[in-house]
């Protein structure tokens, strides 16, 4: 029986988690995310948090600023992992608080929780030199795939303020065409390796963006959406705001088509060079909205074994 | 001649494999090969004879250089996005002036020359068989080929970002000008490391720096640079005879500052450490590794094996990878890819307009694509198109 709260304490130490604990956790963890449904219910307060993708002493920092779970309730809209040097403790100790506080953090599946991005984008590379091997990453997709794709956030004050709407949705990328209302992300089959198009690739990969319409992705999936699809999207499902993450933004977070989107991005100095500050988005009982800004934290690299150097074509 | 517009072709898993075992898989290792050979121990400075044609390369790259000039970053408030959009300026210039510039900097390539390539006999069945492209067969323009590595040399328009295979897209330029006798190979290797690609690693690193591009494809940290693979490969070759520096040495701040116009791996590692904050160790853990190992010479060894492994034999690099005729495509590869199923190509301009930007190019429902036959290229038959869609569906870019 792996011991969850001295897990959470060895990464937070970055210390290395046996393979045997991992595979525990990851198996554990998807009994709890299966029960979830494809858009969690979530009421506030709550803390919102963009993109990490492996800065795990960051992520550090953004707890600490914005207080610990379980004292603090926190929704984290995907992109754990790839590009950083932690992106298997990053994703182990959310899903470890996920499994300790089930009720007071929530994770969303973002496009880099799948099979084939980790694999070209450095989640299956990490883990084959920290482990020697690729179950980890094996045990650690099978996560992937039963995370849930968005959440709702509804506030207490059921008469919604201004009138226009009471609720947040969240997402990783955005919209998609297929998507009208939010109870059709309910029909989504979800477990299962993000598809390549269709409605669940959509909410992962879309960007908005000054477009009169849907229109092509640069990216090859997903599409990119304007104000017009915002509006009516917000209309519809009576809703104040879309907040999505899966775009750095240079002051952490940017605020679209007159308040009706944002976007969240929690990786400070991400990649350790594109000096960016880093963002969340707190919002209370009544759907205020608040941005804590945080910068990369000072901290050099810590001793993390390697069990396979990656230096096998120079032997 | 018959040239085309050159195409990607290399779309699914069975296509990669038939692309390592193709004869212009081949010419490219051994290009490469031969370019790391002929700097072996030379420091960036060594003299080297610089013939006509490779003078006339560098004035083709100095003229790159000088329209970056023209493209000045303005500092937007308003702007939120990492990559600065005055790049696609840059680069819609490059790719209007590219043709003239070519053909009047190197005059060997003007239209209706009598060079013949390499690969004249053994592409004209390639061609036929495979490519569809009947009515291409009176372009006897070289250029026509040369300007879409030319032009993917610099990067890509629509994402503002750069990574190796960008790069490779250079070396395809170079070694076309070998192919169509330019550029002679046995004579100029020397210098087409020593001098032209070096002033490519200079406009490169200004492009960049300037307009803070995006690494296309980033493995983050796990890496070995956020954009290039070269220079490592051909800094390893330079240094694999000295006498004295390790591949430790790049951990000495000193010896970096001391070697890094010397040598391609130093000015490297120079480059990362300016950029990068915290330690190699942290945010270049396989450049880490590779400082453990013994000597320089076993470094340049293992950078043909990785680039060859990371780089040449990866299906999200090589899925952009152009075939035309200079460099024909693998035998029974999958067809050019229509508009509804490629996904990133770069944006091209004919007679200074842009047809379109197919990076962008997933068709939406109902949505038609007319750019497809632009460049006189055949498209395949709807059915055709639509089972190749469902057959191969390229990685898309983070």
């Amino acid at each position: 029986m792996v011991d969850i709260d001295r897990t959470i304490e060895l990464i937070k130490n970055s210390k290395h988690v046996p393979e045997e604990d991992v595979k525990e956790i990851c198996q554990k963890v998807q009994e709890i995310l299966i029960e979830e449904s494809n858009v969690q219910l979530i009421y506030p307060p709550i803390v919102v948090c963009g993109d990490i993708h492996g800065q795990l002493h960051d992520l550090l920092i953004l707890f600490e600023k914005n207080g610990q779970v379980p004292n603090s309730k926190y929704l984290f809209l995907g992109d754990f992992v790839d590009r950083g040097f932690y992106s298997v403790e990053t994703f182990l100790l959310l899903i470890s608080l996920k499994l300790r506080y089930p009720d007071r953090i929530y994770l969303v599946r973002g496009n880099h929780e799948s099979r084939s991005i980790t694999m070209v984008y450095g989640f299956y590379d990490e883990c084959l030199r920290k482990y020697g091997s690729v179950n980890v990453w094996r045990y650690c997709c099978e996560v992937f795939d039963y995370l849930s794709l968005g959440a709702l956030i509804y506030g207490s004050n059921s008469s919604g303020g201004d009138g226009t709407g009471n609720g947040v949705f969240c997402i990783h990328g955005g919209l998609s065409p297929y998507i009208e209302y939010v109870d059709q992300i309910k029909h989504i089959d979800r477990k299962k390796e993000v598809p390549h198009e269709g409605a669940m690739c959509d909410l992962l990969w879309s960007d908005p963006d000054d477009v009169p319409a849907w229109a092509v992705s640069p990216r090859g999936a997903g599409y990119l959406f304007g104000e017009n699809e915002v509006k009516k999207f917000l209309y519809s499902n009576k809703l104040n705001l879309i907040a999505r993450a899966h775009q750095l933004v240079m002051e952490g977070y940017k605020e679209l088509f007159n308040g009706g989107l944002v976007t969240v991005w929690s990786a400070p100095n991400y990649c350790y060079r594109c000096g960016n500050v880093a963002a969340v988005l707190r919002i209370d009982d009544y759907l205020n909205r608040d941005y804590g800004l945080f910068d990369a934290a000072i901290k050099d690299v810590d001793a993390i074994p390697s069990k396979n150097p990656a230096a096998e074509y120079f032997l | 001649m018959g040239y085309i517009t050159p195409v990607r072709r290399i779309l699914t898993a069975p296509d990669l494999e038939k692309w390592k075992e193709s004869p212009t898989y081949d010419s490219v290792v051994s290009f490469i090969e031969t370019l790391a050979e002929a700097v072996k121990g030379k420091t960036n400075d060594a003299e080297c004879e610089v013939s006509l044609p490779v003078s006339q390369v560098l004035l083709v790259l100095d003229d790159v250089e000088k329209s970056i000039d023209k493209f000045p970053v303005i500092q937007d408030k308003n702007t939120s996005r990492f990559g600065k959009v005055e790049f696609r300026d840059f680069y819609d210039e490059i790719t209007q002036i590219s043709k003239g510039l070519l053909s009047s900097r190197i005059p060997k390539l003007q239209l209706h020359n009598d060079g013949k390539t390499d690969n004249d006999e053994n592409n004209e069945h390639c061609n036929n068989e495979h490519c569809n492209h009947d009515n291409d067969d009176d372009d006897d323009d070289p250029l026509t080929e040369i300007c879409v590595y030319f032009n993917e040399s610099w990067g890509n328009r629509t994402r503002i970002d750069y990574g190796s295979g960008h790069e490779l897209n250079f070396m395809c330029f170079l070694l076309c000008l070998v192919k169509l006798h330019v550029l002679d190979l046995e004579k100029d290797a020397t210098a087409i490391i020593l001098k032209i690609f070096i002033k490519y690693m200079k406009i490169m690193r200004n492009l960049q720096q300037k307009y803070w591009l995006e690494p296309a494809g980033s493995h983050g940290v796990w890496g070995l640079d956020d954009y290039h693979f070269l220079p490592f490969l051909f800094g390893a070759s330079q240094l694999s005879t000295h006498p004295h520096l390790k591949p430790k040495s790049i951990h000495n701040k000193e010896y970096v500052d001391m070697f890094k116009d010397k040598y391609l791996y130093f000015h490297c590692i120079w480059f990362i450490n300016s950029v990068k904050t915290a330690s190699l160790r942290w945010h270049s853990p396989m450049l880490d590794d590779i400082s453990g190992v013994r000597t320089w010479s076993k470094v340049a060894e293992g950078m043909i094996k990785m680039y060859k492994a990371e780089v040449l034999n990866k299906l999200p690099i090589i899925q952009h990878f152009f075939f035309g005729k200079i460099l024909p495509a693998p035998e029974g590869v999958s067809r050019p890819p229509s508009s509804t199923t490629t996904t990133a190509t770069t944006a091209h301009t004919h007679n200074g307009e842009t047809v379109v930007d197919p990076d962008s190019n997933e068709g939406l429902p109902g949505h038609v694509h007319t750019w497809g036959d632009c460049c006189g290229i055949k498209l395949p038959s709807a059915i055709a198109a639509h089972q190749l869609e469902a057959a191969s569906k390229p990685i898309p870019f983070d």
